[in-house]
């Protein structure tokens, strides 16, 4: 009757022989990772190769594998190297990094609160980064050195998940709804400070600050990419190292103690990792809304909950999502541009909506 | 040291001013099934947090296996304690099996990934606390009893000496709930040491070894259920009068509450009965708080049996013996004392014959008429026939509800109905 010293030898519960579980869920994922890869890379060579100046995806191929030592073709002209080279390729890799860091830092704010509205822009992170961006500014200390910005997004955005923290360890158990209007009001003041902020601005300033209100990609050069980076991918790889943790997570912080997880540690830990890739990534694109909350509820339909899958789909995730509404903001209406974070608040807004409709619903029923 | 599994010495938990476990000693070893109870608010769940390490002690120390609990490595002490929480809220779509193989947590490393090995041990487990087939179903679609056992099954997974468990039956049908504690003791006798807080003390008397009587974070009472499970005790902790009887059914005790402030509290009534004939008024009469006697009754007689279970005074003769003109003498305070006498409905014969002359001794005699599933009254002589009518002549005869109803209207309390 008792099973922990029986044996499956007997076939009595040959389940057990066949991991058919871990089976199709492989199976699954893998489809998945590879689907999503290949939607990325076409749509990079889309958005390399769509613009003001067309290039043609063949001349693109054949940039490319010259670039990479791989054959003696000729090269496309003059013109179309410029373009893709100093324009569109840096334009597209920024897009990704932001994409994929933003979608990310949104999947472990949702593990690491159980909540499934939380994300780094509604948590007051990328507020945070702002105003940080802002002060650069307006100090002038942004033209100095190219690492201003980037060095006080980041301490913004980490004095935000500071507050979030001190917020949601002030109370044992925390609704869904605490941590989102604690988020909200952490949010409003960082950006009634950068308003603030504005009023002793010069002019020409206030275009820069248009952009760390709404964030855009146009202009990003390869210069971004450098310093950006080797700060973001090194903090992706590191966040998803903590996969299992964000699972343990959502079981509540009781149970994950008592399963052995240092709750405390790894709530900071991962609370600064999110806050400085959130910090970077902003300091390369400005607050680019709903890329964090919407990407996670996306993946988690395709490859559920599990953080040590839904991690890295959401990187693959936000960065396809990130590069295809740039690329939407550059085609729809030209030759103006709609910025990116334009076409995302426009795409993720509803989705809100319909998150909460569903949320309340499901409260309703009482299953919570 | 002895080599006691779990011990707490000196053990206090406050927040504030508020002092929730309070200098608490306890040792719990292996192969016991330790069942805390206590009225909300006592530190049942804090001293179980204070057992599993999730929260850490302001005074005072856990040790396990001699070793104190708050200077272990997590990871360590999670492979030989588990905690299973009343929550049971998740918010994701995790399906049963991610569920139950976050068990394995604190035996993997941080890149190793669940083996066939850990698989078989949670399908094993699912399969043991009755859930086969859910392993892919969706954690939020379950119900609240099944989530508490695909989370005690996740207690099992996790591979523990010790397993903690907060209030483990609060959303399971009976049907469960025996299987959760019968689980609890089987895994007791294999050498594991069980803790759990029950709300539901006939429960822990029937499944427990131990119970832990906690009251405002101290230990009250502690020992075997039939010494911690005292009226005594109890009123004194819960604040209210409870019945501890021994249940006709398993011989384990069940606690029951009976009101304190009934319109009858404290009326002396005396029942005379005989084949059982008692057994139902006893109860309601003793529901309503009447202060009770009984006899003559014969021993081993059902009367008697639950009037010693509920420790009334009753007087008593050998079974199948004739009452005595003494022993009617002996029972005769009792009967004079009470404002009631209440002569239930019993076939007479040569033995029983003196309970009736007891009867006409009453100060106030009510005959029970009897109802017609209830023993009848009947005559195996003339002469118990005669002095029958004798002793009704100056008595009333009122059926089971009425004599309820005028014994509530007693002193005149107005109903709330």
């Amino acid at each position: 009757m008792y099973p922990f010293h029986r044996q499956n030898a007997s076939g009595v519960d040959r389940r057990g022989l066949l991991p058919h579980h871990d089976a199709t869920v492989n199976k699954r994922h893998s489809l998945a990772f590879t689907v999503l890869s290949l939607l990325l890379a076409a749509a990079v060579l889309l958005a390399v190769g769509i613009g003001a100046v067309p290039v043609s995806p063949a001349s693109l191929v054949r940039l490319l594998l010259v670039k990479l030592g791989v054959g003696t073709l000729t090269l496309p002209n003059e013109r179309d190297i410029t373009i893709l080279l100093l324009l569109r390729f840096p334009r597209v890799v920024a897009a990704m990094l932001v994409g994929s860091s933003l979608a990310m830092c949104g999947v472990v704010m949702q593990g690491l609160f159980r909540n499934p509205m939380a994300s780094p822009e509604i948590l007051g992170l990328s507020a945070g980064g702002s105003l940080g961006a802002v002060i650069a500014i307006t100090a002038g200390v942004a033209s100095g050195s190219l690492l201003a910005i980037p060095a006080l997004t980041i301490v913004g955005a980490m004095l935000a998940a500071a507050c979030i923290y001190l917020l949601s360890s002030s109370r044992g158990t925390t609704s869904l709804l605490y941590i989102v209007i604690a988020g909200m009001a952490i949010s409003s003041l960082f950006s009634g400070l950068t308003s603030a902020l504005l009023l002793f601005s010069r002019e020409y300033q206030v275009s820069q600050f248009i952009f760390w209100t709404m964030g855009g990609l146009d202009g990003r050069s390869w210069q971004h990419i450098l310093f950006s980076a080797p700060v973001l991918i090194p903090g992706m790889i590191v966040l998803s190292f903590f996969a299992r943790e964000l699972n343990l997570f959502t079981l509540g912080e009781e149970e994950a103690l008592s399963l052995g997880m240092r709750v405390e540690t790894m709530k900071r830990v991962l609370l600064a990792i999110a806050a400085v890739v959130t910090g970077v990534a902003i300091a390369v694109s400005g607050p680019i809304g709903f890329v964090g909350l919407l990407i996670p509820h996306l993946l988690r339909f395709i490859v559920g909950p599990d953080h040590r899958a839904l991690l890295p789909a959401s990187a693959l995730g936000g960065a396809l999502f990130l590069v295809l509404c740039d690329l939407l903001g550059r085609a729809l209406l030209p030759p103006f541009e709609i910025r990116v974070g334009i076409i995302t608040a426009i795409l993720g807004s509803p989705y809100l909506l319909s998150l909460i409709v569903r949320i309340q619903r499901r409260n309703a029923v009482g299953a919570k | 040291m002895s080599g006691v599994f779990l011990r707490a010495r000196g053990l206090s938990w406050a927040v504030g001013s508020a002092v929730i476990v309070d200098r608490l000693d306890l040792a719990v070893d292996r192969g016991e099934l330790v069942g805390v109870i206590g009225p909300n608010g006592a530190g049942k769940t804090t001293l179980l947090r204070l057992f599993a390490g999730v929260l850490t002690p302001t005074a005072g120390e856990v040790l396990l296996d001699d070793q104190e609990i708050a200077g272990m490595e997590s990871r360590s002490r999670a492979r030989r304690v588990s905690f299973m929480t009343q929550d049971i809220s998740q918010v994701f779509p995790f399906t049963v099996m991610e569920i139950l193989l976050m068990g394995r947590y604190p035996h993997l490393g941080r890149f190793q990934r669940e083996g066939t090995e850990d698989l078989a041990r949670a399908r094993r487990m699912l399969s043991y606390v009755g859930l086969t087939a859910m392993e892919d179903r969706g954690f939020r679609g379950l119900s609240g009893g099944e989530r508490q056992l695909a989370l005690f099954a996740k207690a099992l997974v996790q591979e523990t000496d010790g397993l903690l468990l907060d209030e483990p039956s609060s959303s399971l049908d009976i049907h469960h709930e025996d299987r959760i504690f019968s689980m609890c003791q089987e895994l007791a006798r294999e050498g594991r040491a069980v803790i759990a807080s029950v709300h539901n003390l006939s429960v822990a008397a029937h499944y427990c070894s131990r119970l832990v009587l906690l009251d405002r974070g101290r230990i009250a009472c502690e020992g075997r259920p039939e010494q911690v499970l005292k009226s005594e005790i109890l009123d004194r902790v819960y604040g209210v009068r409870t019945v501890v009887s021994p249940s006709l059914a398993t011989g384990s005790l069940t606690v029951t509450v009976v009101p304190r402030d009934t319109g009858a509290a404290g009326t002396p009534v005396h029942l005379i009965g005989g084949a059982g004939s008692a057994v139902n008024l006893t109860r309601e009469l003793y529901r309503l708080g009447c202060s009770l006697t009984g006899g003559i009754a014969h021993e081993y007689d059902s009367d008697e049996k639950l009037w010693r279970s509920l420790g009334i005074r009753c007087m008593m003769v050998g079974a199948f013996s004739r009452i005595t003109d003494e022993q009617i003498r002996e029972a005769a305070p009792l009967v004079e004392q009470a404002d009631l006498t209440i002569l239930c409905s019993f076939p007479v014969g040569q033995g029983n014959l003196g309970n009736l002359r007891l009867a006409s001794l009453a100060r106030r005699l009510v005959v029970v008429k009897p109802g017609p599933e209830e023993v009848p009254r009947t005559f195996f002589s003339q002469e118990g026939k005669t002095l029958f009518e004798q002793v009704c002549a100056g008595a009333r005869v009122l059926d089971h509800d009425a004599i309820i109803a005028e014994l509530e209207g007693i002193r005149d309390r107005p109903a709330v109905r």
